[in-house]
């Protein structure tokens, strides 16, 4: 009882979370038609969520019987979380998909529960809250991926993402039992210690490994799990899909991560910044298939694509794969390299996603057909998208060269040059398709009967800008989000 | 030496044991003498009308998802009442923060209409042509 109360204490932000998504809901309710003043409301709430999650930096503690821990590694997450939530909700408004639904104000207290859900998976250490956050996330991105009620394509996708959710989180749930028969405990601190003591020779241990990959990997969208992703991004409004693609596998990362460092990694024994995996669990061997896979199939199918959703889906688990690759080397700077890629890729894919809707408002479509010589008609935009199509498949002077650099820096440190290299390849066929995109946009000459100019009103230039200048201006000077990176780089437990 | 799991299993031998000898000798010893009503589905001694596979309207799973909210809470409820008087205070505005968030999501899906049992609504049919006036 006690320490329930104290635990409170660090508990701010997401109280201030759950009061906004109820106050968020009577507010929904009390106007009863679309209006910005719920998204106003919710917008609110998540600045003074992220007030209290910032005042908690370099706190370092157990809250709630060892179920949730406050770290740096968390802070990091939750702010990410809430950032690109707060745009998502603005891109919300934006967009005719979102507006033309028949639903009024709802997706606003969604995507703040998502965000709770993914702040909880981020600070999660005993097996059974991990599960209980994933779902949180998983149902309401159920909800979100149908939210256009009368459109066929969005009820599918909903469909389709309910029945690959529950497979794999009853196959991860599964395995989360085996190993409580195995060891005895849910908490991730004492199963590890447990299987230090023990030494990994049970071959169970690494079917277990494989199953509660199933469940973290569907929700990153790792290459044996990602079969949803095409289908459900395509049917999804744009701003839930950008929604699924940076939160909602950002807090599949957070959760991954702090998983099997914790869990599989021999916390007592450090020799100079290395941690050392407890012998005959090999995990890392299992995350660098993934991790290759999840590129080569991502990038190479991507080149196929004509539909842009469906391509920034492929191009979603490309990403993916490069970030498993900072988890391979499985130190203190692979941890470093995935926090500074993963800010990158939250600013560019925001960017593109916008920059998508911007589009796809005024032509009713996402594909990239109909987009030829978009750049005579609304030339901003279409530059816009270049610079987050540049940023993403990582030229220099962007956001997403840093984050490459990062990670291929921590490899080739580790001595796993050709890792780096397959990485390095895979970024050179993920060029193609990304210019393929501005090909069309900039080298075609528009139809003859739409080539008329596009105007759009001045909020959505300053939101597009606001998303241009950190993705140019990091790619310059990353000094801040990499000593960011640095510090938020410690977990609970491990030093 | 059985360890505790043995003498699980031990017992579900045992239980499927006796299903097995119910079921065989029932068939061995047991008279058979059927007839057209013993062979019918048995619905309470009414007539049987129609397939089984019939579909059932989806606002009953709304109104099953919302009596399992209050069925929830209900199981925290219980014990709750079992130690309100050793906690006090706590525990009471505990549960009426509990209760709040449970209560709001009732007044949303009342708000919304999903309590309202669609009632049936005539269409009238419109003429768009009145044949005795145009005509004439």
């Amino acid at each position: 009882m006690e320490q329930t109360i104290i635990s409170l204490k660090n508990f701010i932000p997401e109280c201030v979370l759950i009061v906004t998504i109820l106050v968020c809901l009577l507010a929904d309710l009390i106007v009863r038609k679309k209006s910005a003043v719920v998204a106003v409301i919710g917008i609110a709430g998540l600045f003074v969520s992220g007030w209290f999650v910032i005042g908690q930096f370099g706190v370092k503690e157990s809250v709630f019987f060892g179920m949730v821990v406050i770290d740096p590694y968390s802070v990091f997450f939750k702010l990410l979380f809430i950032v690109s939530t707060v745009f998502i909700i603005l891109f919300s408004l934006a967009s005719k998909e979102i507006k033309d639904s028949t639903h009024t104000n709802e997706h606003v207290y969604l995507m703040i529960s998502l965000t709770l859900g993914a702040n909880l998976m981020a600070s999660s250490v005993n097996m059974l809250m991990m599960y209980l956050a994933l779902e949180t996330v998983s149902i309401t991105s159920y909800v979100l991926a149908g939210y256009m009620k009368k459109s066929k394509r969005s009820s599918e996708a909903a469909m389709k993402y309910v029945i690959y959710g529950a497979a794999s989180s009853g196959i991860m749930i599964y395995a989360m039992s085996l190993l409580y028969g195995y060891t005895g405990s849910m908490n991730i601190f004492e199963i590890s210690s447990i299987l230090s003591k023990m030494g990994g020779t049970n071959p169970m241990l690494v079917i277990v490994m494989v199953m509660i990959l199933a469940g973290f990997g569907y929700k990153i969208s790792s290459v044996p799990f990602h079969f949803w992703t095409p289908d459900v991004y395509e049917g999804a409004p744009i701003p839930v899909t950008g929604f699924l693609a940076v939160t909602s596998s950002a807090a599949g990362f957070a959760v991954l991560i702090r998983f099997f460092s914790v869990t599989f990694l021999k916390s007592t024994t450090m020799l100079n910044g290395s941690l050392q995996i407890i012998d005959g669990i090999r995990w890392t061997e299992i995350i660098i298939v993934l991790s290759v896979a999840s590129m080569i199939i991502g990038n190479f199918v991507a080149v196929w694509q004509m539909s842009f959703k469906r391509l920034l889906a492929y191009s979603s688990i490309a990403q993916g794969g490069y970030i498993m690759l900072g988890l391979v080397v499985a130190n203190q700077q692979g941890l470093t390299a995935i926090f500074v890629y993963l800010v990158a890729y939250m600013i560019m894919n925001l960017g593109a996603f916008y920059a998508l809707i911007m589009i796809s408002n005024k032509l009713n479509s996402d594909d990239i057909n109909d987009m030829k010589g978009f750049a005579y008609r609304a030339p901003a935009v279409a530059v816009g998208m270049g610079i987050f199509m540049f940023a993403l498949s990582g030229i220099p002077a962007t956001v997403g060269f840093v984050g490459k650099f990062y990670l291929f820096s921590a490899l080739i440190e580790s001595n796993m040059i050709w890792l780096a290299l397959v990485g390095m390849m895979n970024s050179v066929v993920s060029l193609f398709f990304y210019i393929k995109v501005l090909k069309y946009m900039f080298l075609s000459k528009p139809d003859e009967e739409n080539s008329g100019k596009i105007y759009y009103g001045i909020a959505g230039y300053v939101l597009l800008f606001i998303l241009v200048i950190p993705t140019l201006l990091l790619g310059i000077y990353f000094g801040p989000i990499v000593r960011f990176a640095e510090m938020s780089a410690v977990m609970f437990g491990l030093k | 030496m059985l360890t505790q799991f043995g003498q699980v299993l031990i017992f579900m031998i045992i239980a499927a044991g006796f299903v097995a000898v119910a079921f065989i000798a029932a068939r061995l010893i047991g008279p058979k003498l059927p007839s057209k009503g013993k062979n019918s589905t048995y619905e309470c001694g009414e007539d049987t009308e129609g397939d089984t596979w019939l579909k059932f309207n989806v606002r009953y799973y709304v109104i099953a998802l919302i009596f399992i909210i209050f069925d929830v809470e209900i199981v925290f409820l219980f014990p709750w009442a079992v130690v309100f008087k050793e906690m006090g205070l706590i525990a009471f505005i505990e549960m009426a923060i509990f209760l709040i968030i449970l209560i709001l999501g009732f007044v949303y899906a009342y708000a919304k209409g999903d309590l309202h049992w669609d009632k049936p609504r005539p269409v009238i049919p419109a003429l768009d042509r009145q044949i005795f006036k145009s005509e004439i």
